[in-house]
């Protein structure tokens, strides 16, 4: 055996050369992923939040683009989250601390927005009321001068005090076998 | 709703008339129209169910059996009895300059074989009964004897136009008409007189700050004396 048979030089892997350019490029492309994936999950909340505002002009098209995104954020802003996820984990390896973070408060965003979007905020300023329960008339303390909202339904009568539905402003209710929705 | 029973959940602000969603098919609904206005049932209309606005007095002497909502214990410190100047203080987004009433002007609404019209609500407690003619449908608008309920009448007896007033020399609220001179109460039925225990139609209305019935009644008249 000839030892000095000389050892082929270890080619410097290809690969190696051009990983760096490479994962550059995917690593672009995989932000880009997190980004569309971050900007339409908090998109889908923050945009009907911002138009359906209370003492501010909801213009038509504005309203219809809001209750659109809303009707459509519960399952809209899941799929934006868990497809946020997988570039995050790709990212999470290859950045720096500052890109760690911006990940971290990116991901903590899109949470909120999906949480959010499955929340009804409007019920937590007036609390809808779940079964109502009534008096009798006898037996309310109801001063005579307050307001009242009426129904009669066959022989069923109702009295909404304005004072109470001023507050929840939506009631569910049968009168007389029919169902009613009370709003004020 | 096509025989299915809806729940409804208020569920956002559409310049100041709330909107509401129901739990069945998440549409989105307008409360003043009561119409659906996106969603699966977009299009649809809520049937509007006759409603009174009294005071508690009033329903009390004309109701027997009614049942009271009762306050939920939870959300007592919330309820305000005083919320009207209140909210008259808070400000609009939409207006209308150039009509003669103010954005936060009470009125009462009343739509009658397609015409609109709105009687502010100063005009109605003074001149209370008051008689109109609505598209050719004579209107009676009277304001209760408590100075704050309200209730609208075609004032028509038995097929012919009719007029009321007050009956002045009673302590009670009583209504005189010009065809029988009969006596008629608040529920604008006759007690006494040729047309006792006929009744009024009624037409549905609705108190409402002016800038809000002006914006879903845009060819709405006003009342004017």
């Amino acid at each position: 055996m000839n030892a000095s048979s000389p050892v082929p030089p270890s080619a410097p892997p290809l690969e190696r050369a051009y990983r760096p350019q490479t994962s550059r490029q995917a690593r672009r492309s995989i932000w880009t992923v997190f980004c569309v994936c971050a900007s339409a999950a908090i998109a889908l909340f923050f945009i009907p939040a911002f138009v359906i505002r209370p003492f501010r002009y909801q213009g038509p098209r504005a309203l219809w683009l809001a209750m659109a995104l809303r009707q459509r954020a519960p399952l809209g802003t899941l799929i934006a989250a868990l497809a946020c996820l997988v570039p995050a984990f790709a990212l999470w390896r290859t950045v720096g601390l500052w890109r760690k973070g911006l990940l971290v408060l990116t991901l903590l965003a899109v949470t909120f927005s999906a949480v959010m979007a499955r929340l009804n905020y409007f019920e937590w300023m007036f609390h809808p009321v779940d079964s109502p329960r009534f008096d009798a008339e006898a037996q309310s303390k109801l001063d005579p001068k307050e307001m009242i909202l009426a129904v009669r339904l066959g022989s069923d009568a109702r009295a909404y005090p304005i004072s109470q539905m001023a507050y929840h402003h939506v009631l569910n209710d049968v009168v007389g076998g029919v169902p009613v929705a009370v709003t004020y | 709703m096509n025989g299915k029973t809806l729940h409804f959940y208020l569920a956002g602000i559409n310049n100041q008339n709330f909107l509401m969603r129901d739990r069945e098919t998440g549409t989105w609904w307008q409360q003043i129209t009561g119409k659906a206005i996106y969603g699966p049932l977009r299009g649809a209309s809520l049937e509007l169910v006759l409603s009174d606005e009294l005071t508690y007095g009033e329903w009390k002497s004309e109701t027997t059996g009614g049942l009271v909502l009762a306050q939920v214990p939870k959300y007592v410190k919330e309820y305000d009895s005083n919320w009207e100047p209140e909210v008259a203080k808070y400000p609009v987004v939409i207006s209308f300059p150039g009509t003669e009433l103010k954005s936060r002007d009470v009125v009462v609404g009343l739509e009658s074989e397609g015409s609109d019209r709105a009687y502010p609500w100063d005009a109605l407690v003074k001149q209370s009964p008051v008689l109109d003619r609505v598209h050719g449908t004579p209107l009676l608008v009277a304001v209760g004897p408590d100075g704050k309920s309200f209730r609208v009448f075609v004032s028509r007896i038995g097929g012919h136009d009719a007029e009321f007033f007050l009956k002045s020399e009673s302590k009670d609220w009583i209504l005189l008409d010009t065809e029988t001179a009969s006596e008629w109460n608040f529920q604008g039925c006759a007690t006494s007189g040729p047309a006792q225990g006929k009744c009024l139609d009624r037409i549905p209305a609705l108190k409402d700050y002016w800038f809000d019935w002006r914006n879903y009644h845009p060819s709405t008249t006003i009342y004017k004396h």
